[in-house]
């Protein structure tokens, strides 16, 4: 504390250190990066390429339908474009642009240094952008996907699919892996790394949604995955999950998309309107009204979501009474939905509001969005709905939908946060005239589809006749739709070109209150140091804050010991619970992502030995990476962070980031396995004999497999308390004798199926029973992995009793396992017999 | 009546119980009907059992949620102070998260009752 | 069902030049900020109560409404049942009567006026959707599955029925005609269909030409030995308004174009392109096709 100077000097050091070791590598090595601000970016930027790849998608399908009887292209080309133009949009547009806003936002928001798992975010969007570009690139070889988005069998399980179809399940299915993969980061993030004293009360509304969506997505993806895994086997191995002369029912596929496909809907909606929280009171220059309503509207939202699937089921011929409940919930889903309106335009009522060109995208986007909301409520009624499914009358609602719900409030925030990306504007008079092209060229395509669909015109037609009064509706709906192509081109110009000229402006240029505005676009760390907040706006209601912060004057403003280091947070108050080292730059998430990438396309084209070598080579990399960056015993108990607080480097168990992320994964799996199991009585529902006179794979041989399962449990819970206790040797052999265990388990699991003869392309019963018990032995597999790993971690000395957070995370698993087996085992083994 | 009701329970979760209320009941309802049209014989009951049963689950579903509503009533306060509960001191988080859970078993409350009225309607597997 | 259509375009309209009008208030036009009080009362009165109320009203009015425009339950049935199965890109249609006769047709619906009648609903292949929008909702065939579905119309005249779920190349091209005639004219017509054309015993070289090339393989023409059942059935197709389903107006030109360019017409149909075909051998065999009435 002697003179100002040298502590100048020391508080500049520890700068640069601090600067250096969050520093992205050079040269060709900058692709391996990892930290949240690179990732965000090409995350984002490889979202908006793929948007504009499907907005000329949009485009020629529109050129097509223009005039009736058009012969512009072939109806191969047409339906190959439109069901592109949906998969990308939904897929590879609207849920990855939301990851990658979070992903590069929520770190500064939350006052934190980074996300918990950053290696994870890189390896997120490498497979993204690998299945991507694979998906996106069938096109140019005649061989996209062309079953229409939502790929129902038997159309897409058939000859006439092509490769396309298995494109389609292989690169999506590799996505919806890296949206996983986002859930579980953003969860932790949001739960465990908010800056000391962000209350849940004091939560910016953006992490509160983004929350929400992130759990949506460990309950809706999985289905889906499931039903792509059911899908693939039909389609590879000719079980006939969806095959109505061998038991199947191609309705399983329906329940399984929707059971995914609706939620996907509000999981791209929240993300969007969570901007327009954060909007709209910087622009009415005061805190939000309501902000427990908004709490209430997303959490209601996200429940509600998952009971509206059968709506686009509607026309199936399902019991008119099952119908009913999923209109009710249809239409409750409109009370949170409207709720989240009014808290904006409450906001804006009891504000002073500053048009600006972001608040003009909003409002505009509340306009459109509320339009298709109130379509929503007509086709939420069974009644309207069985006249208005698959019309036109859809096609406009849910563009209404999703480019007011989301496309305008993305724009929206594009024009708001630019400057945190490079610190400067995007033109305000580019911006405003792009708006109203797109908003008047947006609602000349749309509107008339309404018309078009009462008059009865069917979606996913190639072309019309000309005498039905379709054609001048579809004239005028293509004349709009090169306006809104214009206006996005305006956007795109913006950003490419003209923000060049532009000098760099102040940070914080709207003044806003949240702490995403203390982040300095040219810094890598996220925050300085990291503050205590005390407000829900602390940049408005803390006015020294930004001054302290940058100055280095809060927690955690140092990386003496040269690591990557934020803190972790109790998940109520936020009080500081330890310190988290997360991972730096590294090759290794591009070669997870690209060795998993290479597993997926060879099994595309069949080729197996291939996939088969890149599934090894993906294991062993995924190995490598847990081996060398997680778990490490740091070299001292605990970190002085400043202030006169000194927090622990280690922490296992419930407190560690890392048992939250397995926690997670394994809700998500969890939610696979029971869409499977849902298949299982899907069938035994709509027959009367659903195994169709075939044996089953008896009692004997799936109880022998719990029984095992159960006991490489017990050995693993015993594994983690005899080290807990320092007995090592004795938690040694308890995983010898666990992974044994668990080796025979799936060994008897197999052993059931296989004796009884059961011939799973024969009939559906043997087929659901088998990916059943395939699925348990995979995971127990898993199992023997993780507990090998263990042993291997305990040899090695880098597994001891005080740093077992291995231990702990793989008992997390075997919870998750143990409940798998018992479902799995009681399911083929005593349910046939119950009956 | 409310000393009846559990201490207060320190944890996130639950905000979301009314919600899961509403998912359980729904899923129920929609199961058991399903069930009943597709296996008539399963059941052994006739559709007039259907919507009794349906009544009962919805009335335990409703009282749950009432019972979420007192207890998040009482983390507000009872309503002593009012919204925007934004200071940093625990005592407002806690009423944030009893006004949320509160309002929460509101929205739940009335989705329960949507997804009965079904019931009052339809009568039959029509399809 | 028109009630609840319009009740609900017009509510929509306005709430939605409510909810606008609203936001340009609160944003541009009011003078001075209100409290937060008050403005948390827009919230619970235009955000909660407002919605709440009108939801309930609307979703009871159209579940009181539901089982009125589907009505067959269990075991009751029609007095007409005509049975769809839809094929990529056409459709069988059988007439089972009350008396139990059937007649087979196909690519066109007749039924009678003033009648509720039941289609019973089923694919062959893939998954289609049965609609004609002037009489009422759409219902999916779905292989596998037979689904049931009552239509009432109320205006005799002739409609547009189309698939409207997508099932292939040539969704586009899967219409079909709906004739809506008085209940004794549609009688007629039935009785007429129980017989052969007189056409198809004539010896007419167009029905040699039929045999010749194989139609008989996937067509039957009731009267001659052609009895396929892969393709639509033909014994009547003269009489018929439309050819390809929807695709072309009957003629003996559209025949005789159709029989040559069936895979241009219609991608990804089954039907061959008898481009080999002589001009002369089209024109007789379209002939012949027209005669079947």
């Amino acid at each position: 504390m002697s003179d100002t100077p040298d502590r100048d000097g020391a508080k500049a050091a520890e700068e640069a250190q601090l600067r250096a070791v969050w520093a992205n590598p050079t040269g060709w090595r900058y692709w391996t990066s990892v930290n949240n601000y690179q990732i965000g970016l090409w995350y984002g930027a490889t979202a908006f390429a793929f948007m504009l790849f499907a907005g000329l998608l949009g485009l020629l399908v529109r050129a097509q339908l223009a005039v009736p009887q058009n012969d512009l292209i072939s109806p191969e080309l047409y339906n190959q474009a439109f069901t592109l133009h949906g998969t990308v949009m939904m897929f590879l547009f609207a849920v990855p642009i939301f990851e990658a806003v979070a992903i590069f936002l929520l770190p500064p928001m939350l006052g934190a240094r980074e996300l918990p798992f950053p290696r994870l975010g890189a390896f997120g969007f490498w497979s993204f952008l690998i299945g991507g570009v694979f998906v996106c690139g069938s096109i140019f070889f005649g061989a996209a996907p062309n079953s229409g988005w939502f790929m129902y069998p038997p159309l897409a399980t058939s000859e006439q699919a092509g490769i396309g179809a298995d494109i389609w399940l292989l690169g999506l299915s590799f996505i919806e892996v890296a949206s996983l993969a986002a859930a579980v980061e953003l969860i932790v993030g949001i739960m465990k790394c908010r800056a000391p004293g962000m209350r849940v009360n004091l939560m910016p509304l953006f992490a509160w949604y983004l929350l929400i969506v992130a759990g949506m997505i460990l309950f809706a993806f999985p289905p889906l995955i499931a039903g792509d895994l059911l899908f693939e086997m039909q389609r590879m191995f000719d079980w006939p999950f969806f095959d109505p002369a061998r038991g199947g029912d191609p309705l399983l596929w329906q329940h399984l998309f929707w059971i995914f496909g609706h939620p996907e809907v509000y999981i791209i909606f929240l993300p969007a309107i969570a901007l327009l929280a954060m909007i709209i009171p910087t622009f009415a220059g005061r805190p939000i009204v309501g902000y427990s309503w908004i709490v209430l509207a997303a959490v209601g939202t996200g429940f509600l979501s998952f009971g509206l699937w059968v709506h686009h089921m509607f026309a199936t011929g399902l019991p008119q009474i099952s119908l009913a409940f999923f209109s009710a919930a249809s239409t409750a889903v409109a009370i949170p939905t409207g709720v989240q309106i009014f808290v904006f335009i409450a906001t804006m009522l009891a504000g002073r509001v500053i048009f600006s060109t972001p608040m003009l995208f909003a409002m505009g986007g509340i306009a459109i969005f509320v339009m298709g909301g109130l379509t929503g409520v007509m086709v939420a009624l069974v009644p309207f709905d069985w006249q208005a499914h698959d019309t036109y009358f859809i096609v406009a609602h849910l563009h209404y939908v999703l480019i007011g719900g989301m496309l305008f409030p993305v724009f929206a925030g594009l024009y708001y946060y630019y400057p945190l990306i490079d610190g400067k504007h995007m033109s305000d008079r580019v911006g405003r005239l792009a708006f109203w092209l797109m908003f008047t060229g947006f609602n000349i395509t749309f509107f008339p589809m309404h018309l078009a669909g009462l008059r009865g015109m069917p979606r996913r037609v190639h072309t019309y006749p000309a005498d039905i009064g379709w054609d001048w509706l579809n004239l005028i709906s293509t004349m709009g739709a090169i306006v809104l192509g214009i206006g996005m081109f305006a956007v795109v110009v913006d950003v490419t070109l003209h923000r060049r000229r532009q000098p760099k402006g102040e940070t914080n240029p709207w003044k806003a209150g949240t702490l995403e505005w203390i982040s300095e676009p040219e810094e890598n760390w996220g925050v300085r140091s990291i503050p205590r907040i005390e407000s829900r706006y602390p940049l408005w209601d803390q006015p020294n804050l930004a001054r302290e912060v940058r100055a280095g004057q809060w927690y955690l403003a140092d990386a003496g010991e040269g690591r990557r280091e934020t803190l972790v947070t109790s998940v109520l108050d936020a009080e500081p619970e330890h310190v988290l080292r997360v991972g730096g730059t590294s090759t290794v998430t591009v070669v997870s992502a690209a060795t998993l990438g290479t597993v997926f396309v060879a099994l595309t084209f069949k080729l197996w030995l291939v996939s088969l070598v890149a599934g090894v080579a993906f294991i062993t990399a995924v190995i490598w990476w847990l081996w060398t960056g997680t778990g490490e015993i740091p070299e001292k108990p605990e970190k002085d962070i400043g202030r006169g607080v000194s927090l622990p480097i280690y922490a296992s168990g419930v407190k560690s980031t890392g048992w939250w992320a397995m926690f997670i994964t394994m809700t998500g799996d969890g939610t696979a396995f029971a869409s499977l199991v849902f298949g299982y009585f899907f069938f035994w529902t709509i027959h009367d004999d659903f195994t169709g006179g075939l044996a089953g794979p008896g009692i004997l041989w799936p109880m022998t497999a719990l029984a095992l399962f159960a006991a490489a449990w017990a050995a693993t819970l015993g594994a983690r308390e005899a080290n807990r206790r320092g007995n090592v040797a004795s938690a040694r052999l308890l995983l010898i004798a666990a992974a044994l265990l668990s080796a025979a388990a799936c060994a008897a699991a197999l052993a059931g199926p296989w004796t009884a003869g059961m011939d799973p392309t024969s009939h559906v019963y043997p087929a659901i029973v088998w990916i059943l018990v395939i699925w348990a032995a995979v995971h127990g597999g898993v199992g023997v992995l993780m507990q090998l790993y263990c042993l291997a971690r305990s040899l090695a000395g880098r597994l001891t009793p005080t740093h077992d957070m291995e231990l702990h995370n793989v008992a997390l698993y075997w919870h998750f396992m143990a409940v798998t087996a018992l479902v799995t085992f009681g399911v083929v083994g005593l349910f046939p017999e119950a009956l | 009546m409310l000393r009846l009701l559990p201490k207060e329970v320190e944890s996130l979760w639950t905000l979301f119980t009314a919600p899961v209320v509403w998912a359980g009941h729904f899923l129920l309802c929609y199961v058991v009907a399903a069930i009943f049209c597709e296996k008539p014989d399963f059941l052994g009951f006739d559709f007039a059992n259907l919507r009794v049963a349906i009544g009962i689950l919805t009335l335990l579903s409703l009282s749950v949620i009432v019972v979420s509503a007192l207890l998040a009533w009482r983390q507000w306060g009872f309503g002593a102070g009012d919204p925007p509960h934004d200071d940093p001191t625990r005592r407002d988080r806690l009423h944030f998260q009893g006004y949320a859970t509160l309002l929460l078993s509101g929205l739940s409350f009335i989705a329960v009752i949507f997804t009965a009225l079904p019931a009052l309607f339809i009568d039959g597997c029509l399809r | 069902m028109a009630t609840l259509f319009w009740v609900m375009t017009v509510g929509g309209l306005a709430i939605w030049a409510f909810v606008v009008g609203f936001s340009l208030y609160a944003s541009r036009w009011k003078r001075a900020p209100v409290s937060e009080a008050s403005a948390g009362k827009v919230i619970l009165l235009a955000g909660v109560v407002f919605p709440v109320t009108v939801l309930t009203a609307l979703l009871s009015y159209a579940l009181w409404l539901m089982p009125s425009l589907r009505p067959f339950g269990g075991a009751e049935q029609a007095g007409l049942r005509i049975e769809v199965v839809g094929n990529q890109f056409w459709w069988r249609v059988v007439y089972h009567a009350a008396d139990g006769s059937a007649v087979v047709s196909a690519n066109e619906i007749r039924m009678p006026v003033g009648e509720r009648v039941e289609f019973s609903l089923a694919s062959a292949d893939m998954i289609h959707s049965f609609w004609i929008p002037s009489l009422g909702g759409k219902m999916d065939l779905i292989p596998g599955r037979t689904n049931r579905l009552s239509l009432l119309a109320t205006k005799a005249g002739t409609y547009r029925g189309q698939c409207a779920e997508f099932c292939g190349v040539s969704h586009a091209s899967m219409a079909f005609p709906v004739v809506v005639m008085e209940p004794a004219a549609f009688d007629a017509w039935l009785d007429a269909r129980r017989a052969p054309s007189p056409a198809a015993e004539t010896g007419d070289p167009g029905q040699a030409l039929f045999m010749r090339e194989g139609c008989g393989n996937c067509h039957s023409v009731a009267g001659t030995p052609a009895a396929g059942t892969s393709g639509p059935d033909l014994s009547h197709v003269g009489s018929r308004l439309t050819i390809g389903a929807g695709l072309l107006r009957n003629d003996t030109d559209t025949l005789a174009r159709f029989v040559a360019h069936a895979t241009a017409l219609k991608p990804g149909s089954q039907m061959p392109a008898y481009l080999g075909l002589p001009v002369e051998e089209r024109a007789a065999l379209a002939a012949w096709l027209k005669e079947l009435q």
